[in-house]
């Protein structure tokens, strides 16, 4: 008799022993075996844009079709923790960011060990990569990802409006003319840089270094300390004083508009992307733009000089051997010089010192390239497997110094907040 | 409400004459004027758009160029270049069109069942598909469907399309079929219609309007489905709103690619909007001679 | 006899009628929400499947005493929510019944009314973040045009909250009134020709008469845009990316469990938040129903 309850009942339980049935039966699902076509993740960046020209000459090498997949930063990372929380098959190489996800990967097992792959080969030279970019990529010893991209802050400004033409040397300089020149009224502001929490405490480290400060100190907070707090009150007065409207709204997409429309005097953002500033396509100034080392604070110049992005293999993928071929050619040191050479700093040493390719570079942003790697930091943000919430912490005081709000009181509970932090984080530093 | 319809069914030439007599008149100025506002407040962002595709990126940034500009078509260049596009687009037409058109087939009837017997728990299970945030649905469907290796395929954005498209046409339907009054089916069982051939040839036809409408919200709602498909869908299957994210760069949006994308995105749609209107304006004029 | 074989093949009608979608809902929930059930009695970080523990109900006691970030979050679900649908409600029935009698080039005002539900919600997010952009957007300048000084928009930490709720009308107006417009052609002629005969005005007219016969559809409409409404996530994340913007200003709660997701990969706790959201929305739409039951014929 088709009752009601019954079937309710019947439909009900039906449904959920055939989803945890489906969910535990995993009858062996496969990504097309060993021989299958490589999936290749990549982020949009220049970087990808320059391999991706030549990937049709990889595939007839390998004799392997390859599957590009690009997206956003955010989607990239979406994407992954969705896949590989699932132990996902379906993708071989990843293009990653190793200060942000390194950590966390490597802990939750889902990179594959590339240490003997990279001592393996004569010729690739592992030893040719940048130390402190190898050490980003390496976890308690293992090897797990190679430095694809490297990027330091560069100070873009406009050398028409400059007095003497000339780039400021020192933070205290840069700030000076920036509010002296500042006037929004007819259109340009003084400085343009990154306000929105999550993008700027990137570009704020090497503000931060510059002023003797870190994030941490001994496995402690460092944004408490008189430094620390200095650089945050140095970065908002700069961004209310000379900055545009909505700083704290914005990120990259939102200030290269506006330098490039001729509407700021400094901008400090990544060199990586140069060329937005200076193509004739999209800026109105790229004659006028001249690059600048990042200006000194009271503990000298010091930029962050990162390793960006990587490349690494899932742990699940079924094409490992395949997978580090790929990695191989494109991180061969010819593959390297050639794509430094159209504009895409990497990370070895071989690369850079190559006069040839550094000429490519316009003579003030090699200049300024060259000294960020000599004085550059390490890390761009804290050195911790939660790399999200940290950021938010530190942030916060870097927010209220933009808005003017108490950045002491910020800085000193973020400071408390960081620490608590820093004591759940190291429990979950166990590879 | 049931005491005024059989007075209507009695006379649907009235109703018609009325309609057509009011048709004929001159709208005021005050209607003019408030459908132009509402077309205008509608469209002008959307044709700020459109008017971007056709510039570069320094001159989507530079207001003064807003409206008078010299026009450039590199932008359309750039999105068909690299290919994505175009098969982009036919894997949203299958996987929009088949899973409307399957929604349809279990939402209809089931919005019927709902709203003819007042099922309203049901309605409110239904809802629940809606309700739950689509974090909660990516990981655990990322693992069944790997399981079931059905990850990339077109299955897999068919039935998450559904997932979506069935709880809203049900949802907009069952507001449609409770409005029916009862007595119209009860007369074409009198006739000798089965309660199912009750549904068929008397309730479904009186609710095209809403039928066409949530279609095309479903249809629209797929068009557009951004989260699902860019976790599910594989290389061959990547659908519109995934492609359109290449123009989301690292250093900096480009502008004119994208707005040039989104601009080609509305296209189809637009075009099956204006096609499709015949069938919605004649859906309404049904409804409004039914009597 | 007749009227009980009748009963009876209405009954099995309605469950055969029924039954496809709601199996297919139930197969496609079930697994994740127990899932996620489960997950919000533990502490998963980092990895779904690494070793996490049993915290019982620990992380609902955490979010509900959190008043740093998730009471704030369902304040801001709670205003962007009424705020938007009662706006879209409002002028979506104002523009229902201004198209509602034929006219010339009735096709083609349709047709531009479903343009903005046309554009992906995320493009639609990244268009408006250049129009309002405060240094090089065009709102501003025409602002300017007419001597108000350039607002930040989405920019500010007050601005941004009420500029969203602007652009989810704009965007989501067109809805409403397609759903109201396909309610009110269904609507009999009679009852707002008797009310005209009898010397009522148009105001009258349509407050007595006609919304209470498009009382069902007004529901429906109601419910399901505040449901999605209450979801807004595309939108949010296009304009101010992660965290709701740096100082969380627009952060509801799917923007929230969705950071704690992707972001901190706190498993645990998103799921506890997720559980509690899925419960507000089930709550309220429950009490929408209650209320309005006694207008369902």
């Amino acid at each position: 008799m088709l009752n009601r309850r019954g079937l309710l009942k019947a439909a009900g339980a039906g449904a959920v022993l055939a989803s945890a049935g489906l969910s535990l039966t995993g009858c062996g699902r496969s990504a097309g075996g060993p021989d299958g076509d490589l999936r290749v993740v990549l982020a949009n960046h220049v970087w990808t844009t320059a391999i991706r020209k030549r990937i049709p000459e990889f595939s007839d090498l390998a004799r392997r079709r390859v599957l590009v997949s690009t997206m956003t930063a955010d989607q990239l990372s979406s994407t992954y923790n969705v896949k590989l929380n699932a132990s996902a098959p379906d993708v071989d190489v990843m293009m990653y960011r190793p200060l942000q996800e390194q950590l966390l990967f490597a802990r939750n097992g889902w990179l594959a060990d590339l240490t003997d792959r990279v001592a393996a080969q004569p010729g690739y030279d592992w030893a040719d990569f940048q130390p402190a970019s190898r050490e980003r990529t390496t976890v308690a010893g293992k090897v797990f990802g190679v430095p694809v991209v490297t990027e330091r802050p560069t100070l873009y400004y406009r050398r028409d409006l400059v007095p003497d033409g000339r780039p400021p040397a020192t933070l205290a300089e840069m700030f000076e003319t920036a509010a002296r020149l500042h006037n929004p009224a007819a259109g340009l502001h003084g400085f343009v840089g990154r306000g929105q929490r999550a993008a700027a405490v990137s570009m704020f480290s090497s503000y931060l270094y510059s002023f003797g400060g870190a994030f941490t100190v001994d496995q402690r907070s460092g944004v408490g300390t008189p430094e620390a707090i200095a650089a945050y009150q140095y970065y908002g007065r700069l961004l209310r004083e000379a900055g545009p409207i909505g700083a704290t709204n914005m990120s990259l997409e939102q200030i290269t508009p506006i330098f490039a429309q001729g509407k700021a005097v400094f901008a400090i953002d990544a060199d990586a992307v140069y060329r937005n500033f200076i193509d004739p396509a999209t800026s109105l100034v790229g004659d006028r733009t001249g690059f600048g080392a990042f200006p000194a604070g009271p503990a000298g110049s010091r930029p962050f000089n990162v390793p960006s992005w990587g490349l690494t293999i899932n742990a699940f993928s079924e094409r490992r051997d395949a997978a580090w071929e790929f990695i191989r050619w494109a991180t061969s040191p010819e593959m390297v010089l050639a794509l430094q050479a159209e504009g895409v700093p990497g990370a070895r040493l071989s690369a850079w010192r190559d006069r040839a390719a550094l000429a490519k570079f316009p003579p003030d942003l090699a200049a300024s390239m060259t000294a960020g790697i000599q004085t550059g930091v390490g890390a761009d943000r804290p050195d911790v497997v939660q790399v999200g919430r940290a950021r938010d912490i530190v942030g916060r005081p870097l927010v209220a110094s933009i808005l003017g709000a108490d950045v002491v009181a910020a800085a000193v509970d973020a400071s408390q907040q960081l620490d608590a932090f820093l004591v759940r984080d190291a429990r979950q530093r166990k590879i | 409400m049931t005491a005024t319809l059989p007075k209507s069914a009695a006379a649907p030439g009235t109703a018609a004459r009325g309609r057509t007599r009011r048709a004929g008149a001159r709208m005021s100025t005050g209607r003019l004027v408030g459908i132009v506002a509402v077309a205008v407040v509608f469209t002008a962002p959307l044709v700020w758009m459109v008017l971007a595709a056709f510039k570069t990126n320094v001159q989507i940034g530079n207001p003064a160029e807003a409206v008078v500009f010299t026009p450039t078509l590199r932008n359309f260049g750039t999105v068909f270049e690299q290919g994505v596009f175009l098969p982009a687009m036919w894997n949203s037409v299958v996987v929009g069109v088949v899973s409307t058109a399957l929604s349809a087939v279990l939402a209809v009837p089931a919005a019927w069942a709902i709203g003819r017997f007042a099922m309203q728990r049901f309605g409110n299970w239904v809802l629940i598909a809606r309700i739950i945030p689509a974090v909660s649905l990516l990981v655990p469907w990322y693992y069944l469907f790997a399981q079931l290796e059905l990850v990339g395929g077109y299955t897999v954005l068919v039935l998450s399309h559904m997932f979506v498209s069935v709880p809203l046409i049900t949802w907009i339907m069952i507001g449609f079929f409770a409005g029916l009054p009862v007595e119209l089916e009860e007369a074409g069982r009198v006739d000798g219609l089965s309660a199912f051939g009750a549904f068929l040839r008397i309730s479904l036809p009186l609710a095209t309007a809403g039928t066409a409408t949530a279609c095309v919200l479903a249809a629209v709602f797929s068009w557009n489905n951004f989260m699902f498909a860019l976790i599910l869908s594989g290389e061959n299957t990547k659908t519109l709103p995934v492609a359109l994210f290449n123009f989301i760069s690292y250093a900096s949006v480009d502008w004119g690619g994208l707005m040039a994308a989104a601009t080609l995105m509305s296209v189809p749609v637009v075009a099956a909007a204006v096609f499709g209107q015949k069938y919605l304006v004649a859906g309404l004029t049904a409804g409004a001679t039914k009597g | 006899m007749a009227a009980t074989t009748l009963r009876q093949e209405q009954r099995r009608l309605k469950w055969a009628m029924l039954s496809p979608a709601l199996l297919f809902i139930l197969a496609m929930i079930a697994f994740p929400l127990l899932y996620t059930a489960y997950l919000s009695t533990t502490d998963a970080f980092g990895a779904v499947n690494a070793h996490r523990s049993f915290l019982g109900l620990t992380n609902f006691s955490d979010a509900l005493s959190d008043t740093r970030r998730f009471w704030p979050a369902v304040a801001r679900t709670a205003v962007f929510t009424v705020a938007a649908v009662a706006l879209e409600l409002g002028f979506g029935l104002a523009v229902a019944m201004l198209l509602r009698r034929p006219f010339g080039g009735m096709r083609w005002v349709r047709t531009v009314l479903m343009v903005p539900l046309l554009a992906t919600p995320v493009a639609v997010g990244v268009l408006w973040l250049l129009i309002l952009d405060p240094t090089v957007g065009i709102a501003n300048h025409l602002l300017g045009l007419v001597g108000i000084p350039p607002q930040p928009f989405l920019g500010s930490v007050a601005e941004s909250l009420p500029t969203l709720i602007l652009i989810d009308v704009w965007q989501w107006t067109p809805m409403m009134t397609l759903l109201l417009l396909a309610g009110l052609s269904t609507l009999p002629e009679e009852p707002e020709e008797a009310a005209l005969i009898d010397g009522a005005s148009g105001w009258q007219r349509f407050r007595l008469v006609t919304v209470p016969m498009l009382m069902p559809v007004i529901i429906t409409s109601l419910v399901l845009r505040s449901v999605d409404a209450l979801k807004t996530f595309d939108l949010i994340y296009a304009t101010k990316g992660p965290g709701g913007g740096s100082s969380n200003e627009a952060e509801t709660l799917n923007v929230y469990a969705y950071g704690l997701t992707f972001d901190y990969q706190e498993y645990g706790l998103a799921a506890s938040v997720l559980v509690l959201f899925t419960v507000f929305i089930v709550l309220i739409v429950i009490a929408l129903r209650r209320r309005t039951a006694k207008d369902q014929p």
